[in-house]
């Protein structure tokens, strides 16, 4: 099971309670996003394109444990930028721990093994590795050649000090199914705890705006990836959201599950776009014309079929109809199922 | 105007360089769009006859007193600034992406991509971040 089962009971509970509370718009994941600076320079990402003032500029661990505090949710992912960057950030970190949140630390490991020293193992804290496909494909995903060699060193110390370790992979649309499978196999054999996947993302303020994966394109891409799946393999996701991957459920976008917090505020309205900027979470959540956004409502949002937007949905279907309770169970117990 | 219109990345599409000056307080509006989505710092003219230069990273046009918040490029702390104090907008900084699609790269030279990686890779170190 890829994901321990405190965590699926935090998750769990948390929803429910958001329920029997009857809130209709509540977090699941609030992304916390530390610095813009990174250590690469990959052509699709869209976090770094910034001057070099505003990739100076950091949260403080303050900044980072109130925007934790007054989002409420459960789980903190925190990418970047490279927040191994920050020379604060494992404060930061053992800051949420503390508060009992489950953290995804997002990098390209770069650093992590030489700072593995500053964390201790704890089930709240799970390195997410950045891993886009094989040697040759990682490496010419983030530009720069051996850096997959660097991650794949550093994750297998990681996992040896007894700490949780998973991979994140953005899929684009030149992705080949079988190499893909193989870098699942790969992955696995490394001792990760499990793995995500999701479709290009399409920033607005990304370089790489045709290189993104239209919607059909992601369905067909990802029914390929994972029909027939191996039976080592782990997915850190809902088997939900893999299934709308798959074209096999139709969601629409939750943009307030995973609000975002940065260095220039809490970001409207989701992790992707940035149409402007506001001092709360509460101000976000009743100032953001949520109906404008999704599938249908909104040409940016057309093709977008990203975690961040999704998976949410996929733990409400969860949680709100009993087929999809049933179908999470089953593809939880027996993911060879699908 | 959309977020869409600069979102094409080629190097034809950037704004770097170009000065706009506003007529009418609609044409204040579609500049500032343009000074949002833009991904390098603009120089923003006062009526007061200051110059500020800095990351547009925010602005408020349905307000009833529309304004733009701004990280200045010598300060610590956000600025906000009036719409109705603005005289022109200098797209003077950098357009960071530019130039920089997943096609430029693919396309390039293994050599030209070896030395822009190493460019790269030289600056994080010497920024302490490799």
């Amino acid at each position: 099971m890829a994901v321990p089962i405190s965590q699926m009971y935090t998750v769990a509970t948390y929803v429910l309670s958001q329920k029997f509370k009857g809130v209709k718009r509540y977090p699941l994941v609030l992304m916390l996003e530390p610095l813009f600076r990174c250590n690469l320079a990959c052509a699709g990402c869209g976090k770094i394109q910034y001057p070099d003032h505003i990739l100076d500029k950091r949260l403080t661990p303050e900044q980072c444990w109130a925007a934790a505090e007054e989002c409420g949710a459960p789980m903190v992912s925190i990418p970047g930028g490279e927040p191994l960057i920050h020379p604060e950030i494992a404060t930061i970190v053992q800051g949420l721990v503390d508060r009992k949140k489950y953290i995804y630390l997002c990098t390209n490991a770069i650093l992590l093994e030489r700072k593995l020293d500053e964390y201790k193992p704890s089930k709240y804290l799970t390195f997410s590795v950045h891993m886009d496909g094989l040697k040759d494909e990682h490496d010419l995903a983030v530009c720069r050649d051996g850096v997959y060699d660097v991650a794949v060193k550093a994750i297998k110390a990681a996992v040896k000090r007894g700490h949780r370790v998973t991979t994140n992979t953005t899929l684009f649309d030149d992705a080949n199914p079988e190499r893909v499978r193989k870098f699942f196999d790969e992955m696995m054999a490394l001792g990760v705890e499990g793995m995500t996947i999701s479709p290009g993302y399409s920033y607005q303020k990304a370089p790489d705006q045709q290189h993104f994966l239209k919607r059909t394109r992601t369905q067909e891409l990802f029914s390929k990836i994972l029909a027939q799946p191996k039976s080592g393999w782990q997915f850190n996701q809902s088997p939900l959201f893999l299934d709308f991957l798959m074209g096999q459920r139709q969601y629409q976008c939750t943009p307030w599950g995973n609000p975002t917090y940065n260095v220039f505020g809490w970001q409207k309205p989701c992790y992707l776009l940035q149409e402007g900027y506001v001092k709360t979470f509460r101000e976000l959540m009743e100032s953001t014309e949520w109906d404008h956004y999704g599938t249908g409502r909104n040409e940016k949002c057309a093709d977008c079929m990203v975690h961040c937007g999704y998976e949410a949905s996929a733990v409400e279907d969860t949680f709100s109809t009993v087929s999809g309770f049933a179908r999470t169970a089953k593809l939880t117990l027996l993911p060879t199922s699908r | 105007m959309t977020d869409t219109k600069n979102h094409n990345a080629g190097e034809a599409s950037s704004l770097e360089g170009q000065v706009f000056t506003p007529g009418s307080a609609a044409e204040i509006v579609e500049a500032i769009e343009l000074a949002f989505d833009y991904r390098g710092d603009v120089t923003l003219k006062l009526r007061c006859g200051e110059s500020v230069a800095g990351y547009i990273f925010n602005r408020q046009s349905a307000d009833t007193d529309p304004y733009l918040e701004l990280f200045p490029r010598d300060r610590e702390d956000p600025r906000r600034i009036l719409y109705r104090d603005i005289v022109a907008i200098a797209f003077t900084g950098e357009d960071t992406a530019n130039g920089k699609s997943w096609e430029a790269w693919v396309s390039k030279k293994e050599s030209e991509r070896r030395a822009e990686a190493e460019k790269i890779e030289t600056i994080a170190r010497t920024k302490g971040y490799l």
